[in-house]
């Protein structure tokens, strides 16, 4: 009797256990979740999409081209993670007003005083660096609370790419024709069995991500952040440059902004002044995805992989909300479905931290 | 006869300056600053542009600050006790949406608009609040997601134009003649009594300086018995309340349309005027007080740069600059003092 029996116990217990196992993974490990959740929702939208749901045809062409959205997104994500995981309540509110005064001088460089290209993109970062550099030494070296400090700058900059022009857009030929760097390219080789991907996420998304992740997850710039984020003083006593590392990421987060400001002004033929601060601004919508991505606010914890999936997850999404509705109603249904998801992953994780690690 | 006096004045010192400790003065040098500074503005604008000190420009001033200082007091509360809230600019719109179309459509008298709006604005607080105090995720990331949630609910409500045609029933908040007593606009002078109000709770009941405690160290404060969830809940409800009253000032000053930019960017002007007077972005400092004169400044730069003639956008330069300069000094003091 008692053999019989223990063997499909054993046993159940054995899947029992995986399947709980799984379940962790899920609810533990952001970059799970989210992948899990990237494929329902494009199951979700196929299906409605093959089913005659939708207004238009979601298919790869289409996810492929949305990308396009993606690329500004994910690189203020990965400027948002940095200055996040630099801890302290570290925070970017500026990073959209950087965009929106970064592309004006760019505007003014590349597109009226006749730089050339290559002259005109190292002056735009060296200008974003600048400006994240005074975000640095304000919270660095003078102590400001992030939130404060940037603040503070976000009206500064914003209010400064206001009145630089006027409140008038720069949109000359040479800005016109950047249009260019924004198209889609069929890929080499594996081109003909895969849709065509939109050029920035080659030129910008990738390059930045290799660098990032090289200095991040490989480089000592990396390990000093991610110590001066988890435990301030610790990484004094350990002989890190507690200032100088976190001065470092908000310059970063300044040039990244500076890089989507060209971004920006190319995808729209236009450097506009209110690029990165009109309507709700670029830096919530940052931050959101860097918190989505399994970024703690708390610093110290953050990977670029799961920013980089928290982006697609909401690009997509929202590709197909603007599918699933007629008219405008698809960008409002976009602000419901952001809210809840940063909510729902916020709560979460607050939950299965107590849950599974006894803490919190 | 001064002789008499002065023996007795003696004994009592130690006693107030040994009260003093537990309770901050009333008036913080940082507010006096402020105060200070406020007033050389004026009278810097008073000599730039003569009619800056004239009643035209003075009460539409007093009108226009009235919203951002009412939910600074609210801000004050959420930010005193550890938190903050960045979803006010969503709250305004849904607040003021909903008053404007039952008013329009359904001839609501002001006092019904009044508990609607405020009615709206305590549930959404009431969302804020519990999903802030119960669901132990930070106050930011909350806010974050709950001002999309109510821009989509604000936006839904609106349809796709703008609420025009209002009645004019709000007119005893508004910036005309109805909406004065004795030249002082009554949405200010609810303002600055409902800070007073504010301030006293905040300084001198046990229940305000809860807050302060919270701020300081919720789990000490939890220790000492303070029911720190509820307190954290409350601060994000008064706010509420108040983004409902100020919901109400918004729509008395304007036209009698209402579009779908109302309440945008407000989140970050009160919280700048809060943290301009003086409050702790960290928690556990800050005053009312401190808020009325930050919002105060903010709009008279806004409205200081107008009347010279400079391009309005250019204001917000300055308020990024007064920030600055205000946390800056209080750094300052802060690092001189644990110097010294």
């Amino acid at each position: 009797m008692s053999v019989d029996t223990a063997l499909p116990t054993k046993e159940k217990s054995a899947t029992h256990r995986r399947a709980n196992r799984i379940l962790e993974a899920v609810l533990t490990q952001r970059i799970v979740l989210l992948g899990v959740l990237i494929v329902v929702v494009v199951i979700v939208l196929m299906y409605l999409s093959a089913n005659g749901y939708l207004t238009g045809d979601y298919d790869f062409d289409y996810m492929s081209a949305t990308l396009i959205d993606a690329v500004p997104l994910a690189l203020l994500g990965f400027a948002e993670l940095i200055v996040i995981v630099s801890g302290r309540g570290g925070i970017d509110l500026s990073v959209g007003a950087m965009v929106s005064l970064v592309g004006m001088i760019f505007g003014f460089a590349y597109g009226q005083w006749g730089w050339p290209l290559w002259a005109a993109i190292p002056l735009a970062l060296l200008v974003g660096g600048v400006l994240g550099g005074i975000n640095g030494l304000l919270i660095a070296h003078v102590g400001f609370p992030a939130l404060i400090a940037t603040l503070a700058t976000y009206y500064a900059y914003k209010s400064v790419a206001l009145v630089i022009n006027d409140q008038k857009p720069i949109n000359s030929t040479q800005i016109q024709d950047l249009y260019s760097l924004t198209g889609s390219v069929r890929i080499p080789l594996i081109g003909d069995y895969i849709p065509d991907v939109p050029l920035g996420v080659f030129t910008f998304l990738a390059p930045v991500l290799v660098i990032l992740w090289l200095v991040l997850a490989r480089g000592t710039y990396g390990r000093r952040l991610y110590a001066v984020g988890t435990n301030d003083t610790a990484a004094r006593w350990a002989g890190i440059g507690v200032a100088a590392t976190r001065m470092r990421a908000y310059i970063l987060s300044g040039v990244l902004s500076g890089l989507v400001a060209v971004y920006i002004s190319a995808e729209f033929a236009s450097a506009r002044p209110d690029a990165g601060t009109s309507g709700n601004g670029l830096a919530l919508p940052a931050i959101t995805i860097a918190v989505l991505g399994g970024v703690a606010i708390t610093g110290g914890i953050g990977r670029l992989a799961g920013v980089l999936l928290a982006t697609v997850l909401i690009v997509w999404l929202n590709a197909g909300i603007i599918l699933y509705f007629e008219g405008n109603a698809g960008s409002q249904f976009q602000l419901l479905a952001l809210g809840v998801v940063l909510i729902v992953a916020a709560l979460l994780n607050g939950l299965t931290t107590s849950r599974y690690r006894g803490t919190g | 006869m001064s002789i008499t006096v002065d023996p007795n004045a003696a004994p009592t010192a130690p006693s107030v300056r040994g009260r003093g400790r537990v309770l901050p003065a009333p008036v913080t040098p940082a507010e006096i600053v402020l105060g200070v500074v406020l007033v050389v503005l004026w009278a810097a604008l008073a000599f730039a542009t003569p009619a800056f000190l004239s009643a035209g420009s003075i009460i539409p001033l007093l009108v226009e600050v009235a919203p951002v200082a009412l939910i600074g007091i609210g801000m004050t509360f959420v930010i005193i006790a550890g938190g903050i809230d960045v979803s006010v600019g969503g709250a305004i719109m849904v607040c003021s949406v909903v008053t404007a179309k039952l008013m329009r459509d359904q001839g609501l008298p002001l006092i019904l608009c009044v508990a609607v709006a405020i009615a709206a604005g305590a549930v959404l607080g009431l969302m804020n609040g519990l999903l802030i105090a119960y669901g132990r995720v930070h106050a930011i990331i909350i806010t974050f997601g709950t001002a999309n949630v109510f821009l989509f609910i604000g936006l839904q409500i609106f349809g796709s134009q703008p609420v025009s045609g209002m009645p004019n029933t709000l007119a005893w908040f508004g910036r005309g003649v109805a909406g004065q007593t004795l030249g002082v606009p009554h949405s200010f002078a609810i303002t600055v009594l409902l800070a007073a109000v504010a301030w006293w709770y905040l300084r001198h009941t046990a229940g305000g300086r809860h807050f302060l405690g919270i701020g300081g160290d919720a789990v000490a404060a939890r220790l000492a018995g303070i029911r720190v969830q509820r307190r954290v809940l409350l601060t994000y409800v008064i706010t509420g309340v108040l983004i409902g009253l100020a919901s109400i000032f918004t729509l008395a000053k304007g036209t009698s349309s209402l579009d779908q930019s109302v309440g945008n960017g407000q989140e970050l002007a009160v919280i700048a005027a809060v943290v301009i007077g003086g409050t702790s972005i960290m928690g556990g400092r800050g005053s009312v007080l401190g808020t009325l004169l930050g919002a105060l400044l903010v709009q008279t730069v806004k409205s200081g740069v107008t009347q010279l003639g400079w391009p309005s956008q250019l204001s917000d330069l300055f308020v990024g600059i007064f920030i600055v300069l205000a946390v800056g000094t209080d750094l300052l003091r802060q690092r001189t003092r644990r110097a010294g």
